[in-house]
């Protein structure tokens, strides 16, 4: 992640702007990609070296600070052994002494060092003569001696290099979420896609609520962790950040975050098309399962479509994030949520029925994996629960979903 | 009523039906959760409070790591008994001010062997993290935990780096009742702090040579590990437990041609200085650095600047004055300390000296510093991996080349050199450039200095 200093910011009042990278960056972007070009095969320390000057044209110092920072670590070090290996081949032109081995730079280092503290002789002549006895050049033996690590290892530049516009999105990336890294808590109105999102903060090991904001249309999340309740801290600030890419997969997004800069709390704002690099696109499915089930409903039912995670539904405080949306073509009120359940107890699901019924939803089908039952006993009576070993009947499913969408047709009628 | 770890916090779980939780210290509402939280820090706190309070606790977070046992016994010093009882009467909480080479960690080792319950030994570097897993496998047969440096082993004694703990802290702060703070002064300013307030351990010792000056970084780590309990200086400790120290200032010049070069790149600085700061008067070193990228002129002063400070990290009366001292001290071991990793390689690379830097790996590291004990290597050169609490023992000269980060950096710098042995006498040589910022700066790293030792240096 970029530091402080690297953010390029404006802070108003209470609010902090970040400067994008735009069009009117790539001519600078592109001279920086040369200059970086220029140090491919050379040291790592050399390259950093000359990044730390400035450009030979004019360039926004912190834009510039932080896509030299962004940009470098699409650049790799030569592994240490091919380095070192390199390293020592030149030194020889090529041919190691007697056909042995070349040594390694830590056992190079192991054996002249030791060498220079026993003897009371000059350096240059111990070097001289480890070079003459290894077959090796005096100046190779100097440069192969260190050869191996990493500031001294050889760059190799990312494959295809990027361009100045990539550089530009990869580079406001890194910004954004350098500046979430100093939040406590985000808010975030999210439209489609919310559930990756929800999954992947979870996974992190924060906490998910829906805002005060009932009459809102779309849901308001916040995301924090537990302890942000005492004070500002930037413990969650990783996995904040971490969630930024993603949200470019939402169809909308408006983030608002209290961050930490320049030694004050100051609010960011990012909403979608804002120009931030995305993440990988997300799975389509999260198991094999799930997808077989949506082949074969799709086989079976061409009257029917059916909606992979469609939007949350509310029930009490909390969201639930359905699986599937079975809805009829031509009578969209004839819809259903499928949820595949996985491991469970008779308790989960009479507690999980009860959230469904607290969101008074038309119709709601559980598909129950009857080896992953977690716990004895009964399953509650009354629930519309679609048992599976293996495979979701999807049949099955229809036939449900046709039965309760057409009772509840004919209780409205 | 039941209180509950929850990734470094405590829910308050079954209340009495009207008792006010939210009348405690530290307690707060989580509207998110619909029950009351509390950091970690405060379980034991809060459990009396509440058993104060008549409040029966069905359950409440303790270590859950079973207690070490079966360590070998091992002498403390008189002056670290002292520290160990002081740490003891104030409830086992608190920090042990003692200069760097007088034996924190065992202090520490002790502690940890009599206090029997698991223990958390926070370190700040990798390097630190190795040395503390060492000294203690030396005093203790079972399996330490490691967590940091790639490792992730958790064990009824268990080290962590600063960085490791702040991010598992979540998951480890119900696991242990002791917390050992090495280096102490890290906490208190706001900075990764959580990881000590997300630890339910009541008990906790932090070690430092260089405690925060009183004001609101000090009265944090009072309040996170406890009150300094004992402290002794360099002066207090200087001859019998501490080597006496000799310092030997070496005001070398820039030979002319490096003079004119550092000379026309200082003025080519100070020219775009001056520029910035006719229109921002104050302004900081960040504001100079932002401003000075937006005109040719300001460039080329960043640029002459960090040139210039190239040329007096190692001039060639530096490259003089190094050989002459590393031929004069060949039978002693030296340590020279250098900027940064580039001058590291350089030195090393010119007198034969193995450098020691945050590159090497672990191994080659212990290796190194078993032959530097050993006598087989005489010289390590370092930027900063010498720095900070890493015990190398024996040294008896100590070569500062140039410095970067100030004066706690000297004060642990000179702290490395001050182990005692018969008859030593540490003698730190400082080589600075005159008519340079390297003066003001030696001054400012000596004052610093003189005010820890007050007076024995």
């Amino acid at each position: 992640m970029l530091s402080e200093r690297d953010l390029p910011l404006r802070l108003i009042e209470e609010r902090a702007f970040i400067d994008f990278l735009g069009p009117q960056d790539e001519p600078w972007l592109r001279v920086l990609l040369a200059e970086m070009a220029r140090f491919e095969g050379r040291r790592r320390r050399e390259l950093a070296e000359r990044l730390a000057e400035p450009l030979p044209c004019e360039a926004p110092y912190f834009k510039r600070r932080a896509a030299t920072r962004a940009l470098l670590r699409l650049w790799r070090l030569e592994r240490a052994d091919a380095s070192a290996a390199s390293s020592v081949e030149s030194a020889t032109d090529g041919a190691p002494a007697s056909g042995a081995r070349p040594p390694r730079p830590v056992e190079l280092r192991a054996q002249l060092f030791a060498e220079a503290a026993a003897r009371d002789a000059r350096a240059a002549t111990i070097l001289e003569e480890a070079a003459a006895r290894l077959g090796l050049s005096r100046d190779g033996l100097v440069d192969a001696l260190f050869a191996d690590l990493p500031g001294e290892r050889p760059v190799r530049g990312p494959d295809p290099e990027p361009t100045a516009a990539e550089a530009a999105l990869r580079t406001n990336l890194a910004i954004a979420q350098a500046v979430l890294m100093r939040a406590s808590r985000v808010e975030l109105r999210v439209e489609g896609g919310v559930r990756p999102i929800v999954r992947l903060a979870k996974l992190r090991g924060l906490l998910c609520t829906i805002a005060e904001t009932a009459d809102a249309p779309r849901p308001v999340l916040e995301i924090s962790g537990p302890f942000s309740l005492f004070r500002h801290t930037l413990l969650y600030g990783r996995a904040l950040a971490e969630l930024l890419p993603h949200l470019a997969w939402c169809a909308r997004f408006e983030l608002r975050a209290a961050c930490t800069l320049r030694g004050r709390l100051a609010t960011v704002a990012l909403e979608s098309g804002d120009p931030i690099f995305p993440a990988a696109p997300p799975v389509c499915f999260d198991s094999r399962l799930e997808e077989r089930f949506a082949h074969d409903m799709a086989r079976l039912a061409p009257d029917w479509d059916l909606l992979r995670e469609p939007e949350p539904v509310r029930a009490g405080g909390t969201l639930i994030f359905p699986d599937f949306l079975l809805r009829h073509r031509l009578h969209p009120e004839r819809q259903a949520l499928i949820e595949i359940v996985g491991f469970w107890t008779p308790d989960y699901l009479a507690a999980k029925l009860d959230k469904l019924r607290q969101a008074e939803l038309p119709a709601c089908i559980l598909c129950v994996d009857e080896d992953r039952a977690c716990a004895a006993g009964e399953l509650p009576p009354g629930m519309p629960v679609v048992p599976f070993r293996r495979r979701v009947d999807a049949a099955e499913v229809l036939r449900q979903v046709e039965r309760l969408t057409r009772s509840a047709d004919s209780r409205a009628a | 009523m039941r209180l509950v770890f929850d990734r470094g916090t405590l829910l308050l779980a079954d209340l009495p039906a009207g008792f006010q939780a939210g009348a405690l210290r530290g307690v707060l509402w989580d509207a998110r959760v619909g029950a009351f939280r509390a950091p970690a820090r405060l379980a034991y706190a809060l459990a009396s409070e509440l058993r104060r309070r008549g409040v029966p606790i069905e359950a409440q977070p303790c270590p859950g790591l079973a207690p070490p046992s079966g360590f070998r016994p091992f002498e403390l010093r008189p002056y670290q008994e002292a520290a160990l009882t002081a740490w003891r009467q104030a409830g086992r909480r608190g920090q042990v001010v003692l200069p760097t080479g007088s034996g924190k960690t065992r202090i520490a080792l002790h502690a940890i062997a009599t206090t029997r319950t698991a223990c958390l030994c926070l370190v700040p570097t990798r390097v630190l993290l190795e040395q503390w897993t060492v000294a203690l496998a030396a005093i203790w047969d079972g399996r330490v935990g490691q967590f940091g440096d790639g490792l992730r082993v958790l064990g009824p004694i268990t080290v962590a780096t600063f960085a490791s703990a702040y991010r598992h802290m979540p998951r480890l702060g119900d696991k242990f009742g002791l917390l050992v703070v090495d280096e102490a002064h890290h906490f208190g300013q706001g900075t990764r702090d959580e990881a000590l307030e997300m630890s339910i351990a009541p008990l906790r010792l932090g070690l430092t040579a260089t405690p925060p000056a009183p004001g609101p970084a000090a009265k944090r780590l009072g309040a996170l590990i406890g009150p300094v309990v004992f402290e002794r200086t360099v002066g207090d400790l200087a001859g019998r437990y501490l080597a006496p120290l000799e310092r030997i200032t070496w005001r070398l010049s820039l030979d002319p041609d490096e003079r004119r070069e550092h000379d026309a790149l200082w003025e080519v600085y100070r020219r775009a200085r001056r520029a910035f700061e006719g229109n921002h008067l104050g302004g900081s070193w960040e504001d100079f650095l932002h401003g000075a990228a937006r005109t040719d002129e300001g460039r080329r002063g960043i640029a002459a600047w960090r040139r210039a400070r190239r040329i007096l990290a190692f001039p060639r009366r530096k490259r003089e004055a190094l050989a002459l001292l590393l031929g004069h001290h060949r039978s002693e071991r030296t340590l020279v300390f250098v900027a940064d990793n580039e001058t590291a390689y350089r030195v090393a690379r010119e007198h034969l000296i193995m450098p020691l830097t945050c590159d090497v790996g672990r191994g080659e590291r212990q290796q190194v510093l078993a032959r530097f004990q050993a006598g087989a290597l005489r010289a390590l050169v370092s930027a900063q991996v010498l720095n900070e609490g890493l015990d190398v023992p024996d040294a008896e000269v100590g070569i500062v080349v140039a410095g970067r980060l100030g004066e706690r950096e000297h004060v642990q710098r000179v702290g490395r050199l001050l182990r005692p042995g018969a008859g030593k006498r540490a003698l730190v040589y400082e080589l600075i450039v005159e008519q340079s910022s390297e003066v003001r700066q030696s001054e400012r790293r000596w004052e610093s200095f003189a005010f820890r030792a007050r007076s024995a240096a």
